[in-house]
């Protein structure tokens, strides 16, 4: 049973619900353009030359970075270019990309992994298979596993998160629906590898069918499925934390830090396909919806297909659509569906253009703070962070804010809250590092000032010594000199009275 | 994305639709008074903050429509005499929306309510015309006259129940001599009670500050009562007599001017309802909501700081 659930957070259904939710194989695309730079580490180093002949799953570029994983040629062909294509990003920005255009035969390379009986590999092959096979977090993160994985320490708990992140979202779902046997081998290595005592398997509560299949493959004591209510940001690592073990992650700490790895399920089955056969991380389902298409559903396309590849398969209707990558909450909005599909696109919104309703002022009626999930008060944080005093709003805890953006969607003014604390959070960071600039600028020239000062005071000092020396030496000279005179003036006079004398 | 419940318009429309079961009852004990005053309220906060819309460069129709403007202006109009003469409501409204609005930069950005600004400052100025209130029934021909003072009516006219029993209790009577019980003020406040727990009903206020305010009313007024029974009220009459339930559930609960967090508005809520009767026994005026509420909207900033939710995580 559940421990507790967290507060706030809000029940938004499913807006295109389908009746059965599938797995659609997308054909195989005519090219696929990879891009080089992933979501975190750096850019990764091509190994293939412009006409090169390349098989599906074949690593095309490396990963230099250790929080980088390499690269796999997701169809069989031969490389086209390698320039700066758009990549799926808000501003449409232009990045590296390898483009490979393909044969039509899909011909894999050979590989071999730990076999079904992976339980006699130790942990660092299978890490090193994990690695190699390019697995990230495909829940939308796109941390690298194998970083997590080798990062752990005294891991009592492994969850694995079967929740949609968002409404609408249904590919996690169909994972779990259609791969139940390899999802529940999948935790049996994650434990392997992590020595938890127990893995726990979180779906929602509406998702009867993911957990039947589960239900019906899972037969490990060690693993349990825990249905959890249903509601928007149960997703999030955090409050799926708190929700199921009662326990809350320190604010700026992460679930590794309380002895918890959490992974998200289509993760989990990448990382079987990785273990047991070495299988590279080639393709992804991806959900297609939105009020734009006629047949919301979901794909199983190969990474770097374009959006339009799976698009065009859900029926779009004729009219002017926005194009949405990841959830309708916490996605962003592109401006094309010309770009190509990643490792972290988990879904796709189109959606006819509506008409934005118009902002009001803000009347701090708290409908805010009662749906966020980490507590804050957005109405303050909003009286804060619009007139840019971010001090103040430092102080109403802006920088625990999660931009799940259940504030926005409840605010009866429709004030696009998450983005003025994007902003500030932003904000606080240049003015933090500017202020850190000018401290250090500000001592130096301090410190400057001081030395001309000391060099100035022990230059005088010195002087002054040396002059008194001088003094001193002039006046010995001088009491020399005078007693030289003295004894000239002596012997003249002796030599004036001899004078006289003859 | 946005959620399909209220918009802030909607919330400003709700809360003036659930003020309608308050108005019934004061029209049902003393006629057109009020409904003349609540009209006249709201034409002069129209055009006032419509002129005021103009002189900011801002654009008219977008703020009149969300209703703030004509909320504070039945507030207002509601809690004044109902037979005050017309210039008084104008002026009153007039004050509340520059005053106490417009000049903080209008919706959202007032530190006090607006309405209570309009009828503290109107309480000082007139007041002999605020605190002369309607003894009976008005129909709409005696009402006009008496609002625009067109022919001399005669209609019967005195002081509020609080009003009257302050003034009994200082020529040296007991509680248990005077007459504690007034139908009209007690169904008067029912309505509103009733008007309130619709809005709680449809999220649009909390529980928190009505609660609040109406236990910080009973401790107060009980711990004095049982102190001496002779001269002071117990706790049913403070809270069936006066403004108590409209200032409970419409003017404390005003969210813009008042504490926004959980516990801070339990805090906010409570001082009111401690200050409402220490005016009302204590003071120089007969009742207290609308200095008690000021009073705490002085000190919100100060609660809402310290008193935030333990964040996630902390």
């Amino acid at each position: 049973m559940l421990n507790q659930s967290f507060s706030g957070g809000i029940i938004i259904p499913n807006p295109h619900p389908v009746e059965k939710v599938e797995i659609i194989p997308a054909p195989l695309p005519d090219q696929v353009i990879l891009p080089l730079q992933q979501r975190i580490g750096d850019e990764a180093i091509p190994c293939v030359k412009i006409g090169d002949k390349v098989l599906t799953g074949q690593v095309i570029a490396k990963a230099e970075d250790h929080f980088c994983v390499p690269i796999h040629a997701s169809i069989s062909g031969k490389v086209v270019s390698i320039d700066d294509q758009t990549i799926p990003h808000k501003s449409g920005l232009k990045s590296k990309c390898i483009t490979i255009e393909s044969d039509g035969k899909d011909q894999w390379i050979e590989q071999s992994g730990c076999g079904s009986d992976f339980l006699h590999c130790d942990q660092a092959t299978m890490i090193e298979y994990i690695q190699s096979s390019g697995i990230v977090g495909l829940g939308g993160a796109g941390f690298p596993a194998h970083a997590k994985l080798e990062s752990i320490q005294d891991c009592h708990t492994l969850i694995i998160n079967g929740t949609e992140c968002e409404p609408g979202i249904m590919c996690d779902d169909a994972l779990i629906q259609h791969h139940p046997r390899e999802v529940v081998r999948g935790v049996e290595i994650l434990l392997h590898i992590c020595g938890a005592q127990r893995a726990i398997i979180a779906v929602e509560d509406d998702k009867q069918e993911a957990l039947n299949s589960l239900l019906m493959y899972c037969h490990n004591d060690r693993i349990s499925i825990e249905q959890i209510p249903t509601k928007y940001t149960s997703g999030s690592e955090k409050l799926l934390v708190k929700a199921l073990l009662g326990i809350e992650i320190p604010s700026g700490g992460f679930a590794i830090d309380i002895g918890v790895l959490c992974q998200n399920v289509a993760t989990t089955k990448a990382i079987f396909d990785a273990v047991v056969d070495n299988k590279p991380l080639i393709s992804r389902i991806v959900t297609v919806t939105g009020s734009g298409v006629e047949s919301p559903n979901n794909y199983e396309v190969r990474l770097g297909a374009s959006f339009e590849h799976i698009v065009s398969m859900a029926s779009p209707d004729a009219n002017q659509h926005t194009v949405r990558m990841g959830g309708m909450m916490m996605g962003v909005d592109v401006k094309t569906t010309d770009i190509p599909i990643c490792k972290i696109t988990n879904c796709i919104f189109i959606n006819n253009i509506e008409e934005k309703p118009s902002t009001q002022e803000c009347i701090r009626c708290g409908q805010c703070n009662q749906a966020c999930p980490v507590d804050l008060l957005p109405q303050q944080l909003y009286w804060y962070t619009k007139s840019q005093n971010t001090d103040k709003a430092m102080d109403y805890n802006l920088a625990d804010c999660i931009e799940c953006r259940c504030c926005d969607y409840v605010c009866p003014s429709h004030i696009p809250l998450a983005e003025y604390f994007s902003f500030a959070k932003a904000l606080h960071r240049k003015t933090t590092e500017d202020q850190y600039r000018t401290d250090i600028a500000r001592e130096r020239f301090e410190f400057r000032e001081y030395r001309l000062e000391r060099n100035n005071r022990e230059r005088a000092g010195m002087m002054a010594a040396k002059k008194e020396e001088l003094k001193k030496k002039m006046a010995n000279d001088k009491a020399q000199k005078d007693k030289i005179a003295a004894a000239m003036a002596r012997v003249k006079k002796t030599k004036e009275a001899s004078d006289d004398a003859q | 994305m946005h959620s399909k419940a209220l918009n802030t318009n909607q919330i400003m429309h709700q809360v003036i639709y659930a003020l309608a079961l308050g108005v019934g009852a004061v029209y049902y004990f003393f006629g057109w008074g009020t409904i003349l005053q609540i009209a006249l309220a709201v034409v002069t906060a129209i055009v006032i903050e419509s002129a005021f819309l103009s002189l900011r460069n801002l654009s008219v129709k977008p703020a009149i429509s969300d209703g703030s403007a004509v909320l504070s202006a039945i507030l207002l109009a509601i809690s004044i005499p109902s037979i005050a003469p017309w210039w008084v409501v104008v002026i009153g409204t007039a004050f509340a929306i520059i005053f106490g609005k417009q000049l903080y930069g209008g919706l959202g950005n007032n530190p006090f309510n607006p309405a209570m600004l309009g009828y503290a400052f109107l309480l000082i100025s007139y007041p002999l015309q605020m605190t002369t209130w309607a003894g009976e029934f008005l129909n709409l021909s005696q009402a006009i006259n008496t609002i625009f003072n067109l022919t001399s009516v005669d209609v019967l006219s005195g002081a509020t129940q609080l009003d009257e029993i302050k003034t009994q209790l200082a020529l040296g009577k007991i509680v248990g001599e005077l007459d504690l019980h007034s139908i009209s003020q007690a169904w008067i406040n029912v309505g509103f009670l009733l008007g309130g727990l619709y809005l709680i009903v449809r999220k649009i206020i909390t529980w928190h500050i009505p609660v609040a305010f109406i236990a910080g009313m009973v401790a107060v007024s009980s711990m004095l009562y049982f102190t001496n029974d002779q001269i002071y009220l117990p706790m049913q009459n403070h809270l069936m007599l006066g403004a108590t339930m409209l200032g409970a559930f419409f003017i404390a609960t005003d969210p813009v001017s008042g504490s926004t967090t959980p516990k801070g508005r339990l805090i906010y809520g409570f001082l009111i309802g401690v200050l409402v009767v220490v005016i009302r026994v204590f003071g120089g005026y007969p009742d207290g909501v609308a200095f008690a509420v000021l009073l705490m909207n002085i000190t919100v900033p100060l609660i809402d700081y310290y008193t935030q939710p333990k964040v996630f995580g902390k």
